[in-house]
């Protein structure tokens, strides 16, 4: 049984061909007469194999937009591209666009406030009065409402250069979108410390806003002529 | 590396330098996945999307101290490695303390030796994953899904090869505990 234990021990270093060749010997020998080391040996050869072939993971479209956007903001060279006459200019829809990434952020603060921190055992729960909630829900949502009021006007001020499909999948996203968040104004006016429907509004509100991002990411790369950035972003907002 | 690898690097490199359009796209759509896996296996899908968007705007702002040693993909990883690193440091005060001396804790309801397993699922391995202490998790991705030696993921997380080596034995225990159903210690001292 000691043998075992400490045979065990050296188990992952054998696995991975890290023991001398005196040790290597004696874990052989050792697994030879032990089938439930032996057996042991096998699992976790196949737990390290398992890892192996796990693979990478596509992250969500919307990581690059904010990416993209973020980059813009803090280092809004012009990309070498013939300036065209355009109605509003990009610098100004990514001014827009820092704005309501600003407002987002501390809407998304405001938001974690909100939720309340798991309770910790023995400890007694937190009181927050639902005036309290209610005025700190309503700061929230005025973030979120600004960015979004932001967003639109720059949509609504280049609209006329989407493509009639992308623009009414624009226009389906945004109604289904405003519906849940009626729906959930509603529950909260009934029950303003619901946590589940004010979850539910702010997923809505934050999504509108995704939404409106790519719009206005969409409409700067045709704007600037990048026909592959302006597909990437239209398959980014048909996607969202 | 070899010479026309590190020739495609430095000129994408260069034009992410110079703001051209698309680059820093193609490097992003290029390494993202990668990195996003790193991230979501170390710190948890829910932080990983914030944790891959620093990432790339910390490369973005640092792509002039890369020099072409190594290949971009390789230079932008390690870069990944160590935001995603600092991060558990910075929420997680017993991943803080990795350094110190990690006695074997008793795996009390871990199934005893003997096969237990059968070929283990990719989903299963990532919830079991999830299970782990942010430590041992660590060591675990580094040297299994990552293919980093001992003595790289010793340079990364400031331990010796030694406590790599134990940790990465803990890890592998723990998953076949987690994988075969029985209770996962690690569960309860997280």
């Amino acid at each position: 049984m000691g043998e075992c234990s400490d045979i065990r021990n050296q188990l992952s270093a054998w696995i991975d061909g890290e023991l001398d060749a005196a040790g290597r010997a004696r874990v052989d020998a050792h697994l030879a007469s032990c089938e439930r080391c032996r057996g042991l040996a096998r699992d976790l050869t196949g737990v390290r194999d398992a890892a192996r072939r796990l693979g990478p993971v596509t992250p969500p479209d919307h990581v690059w937009l904010e990416v993209a956007g973020q980059i813009r903001l803090t280092d809004p060279r012009p990309a070498p591209v013939a300036p065209r006459r355009r109605s509003r200019p990009a610098l100004v829809q990514w001014l827009g666009l820092a704005a309501a990434l600003i407002l987002l952020t501390l809407g998304a603060y405001v938001f974690t406030r909100l939720v309340p921190a798991p309770e910790a055992p023995g400890n007694a729960p937190r009181e927050a009065s639902v005036e309290t909630v209610t005025e700190e829900l309503r700061l929230a949502l005025q973030h979120y409402e600004k960015a979004i009021a932001e967003l639109e006007a720059l949509v609504k001020d280049g609209n006329q250069s989407l493509d009639p499909e992308v623009a009414a999948s624009l226009q389906r996203n945004i109604a289904l979108l405003d519906q849940v968040a009626a729906e959930s104004r509603s529950a909260l006016t009934e029950e303003p410390a619901s946590v589940p429907a004010r979850e539910s509004l702010f997923e809505a509100l934050r999504r509108k806003v995704s939404v409106l991002q790519s719009t206005v990411l969409l409409m700067n790369e045709m704007r600037q002529g990048d026909a592959a950035g302006a597909a990437r972003a239209a398959e980014a907002l048909r996607k969202s | 590396m070899n010479e026309a690898v590190r020739h495609v690097d430095f000129a994408l490199a260069e034009r992410c330098r110079t703001n051209a359009p698309g680059a820093f796209e193609e490097l992003y759509r290029a390494q993202a996945p990668r990195l996003f896996a790193l991230a979501c296996r170390l710190v948890g899908r829910t932080n990983a999307e914030d944790l891959l968007q620093e990432i790339f705007l910390t490369a973005h702002r640092k792509m002039a101290l890369y020099q072409g040693d190594s290949a971009l993909g390789t230079w932008l990883f390690r870069l990944g490695t160590n935001l995603c690193l600092d991060y558990l440091r910075s929420r997680n005060a017993r991943f803080a303390q990795i350094s110190g001396p990690f006695a074997e804790e008793p795996a009390a309801g871990a199934p005893a030796a003997g096969a237990v397993l059968g070929v283990v699922d990719r989903i299963d391995l990532e919830r079991a994953l999830e299970t782990l202490p942010a430590g041992c998790r660590a060591v675990f991705v580094l040297h299994d899904v990552e293919g980093f030696e001992h003595r790289e993921i010793g340079e990364l997380l400031h331990i010796s090869d030694g406590t790599s080596k134990s940790q990465l034995h803990k890890a592998r225990m723990r998953l076949r505990a987690a994988l075969s159903g029985a209770a996962a210690p690690a569960a309860r001292t997280r």
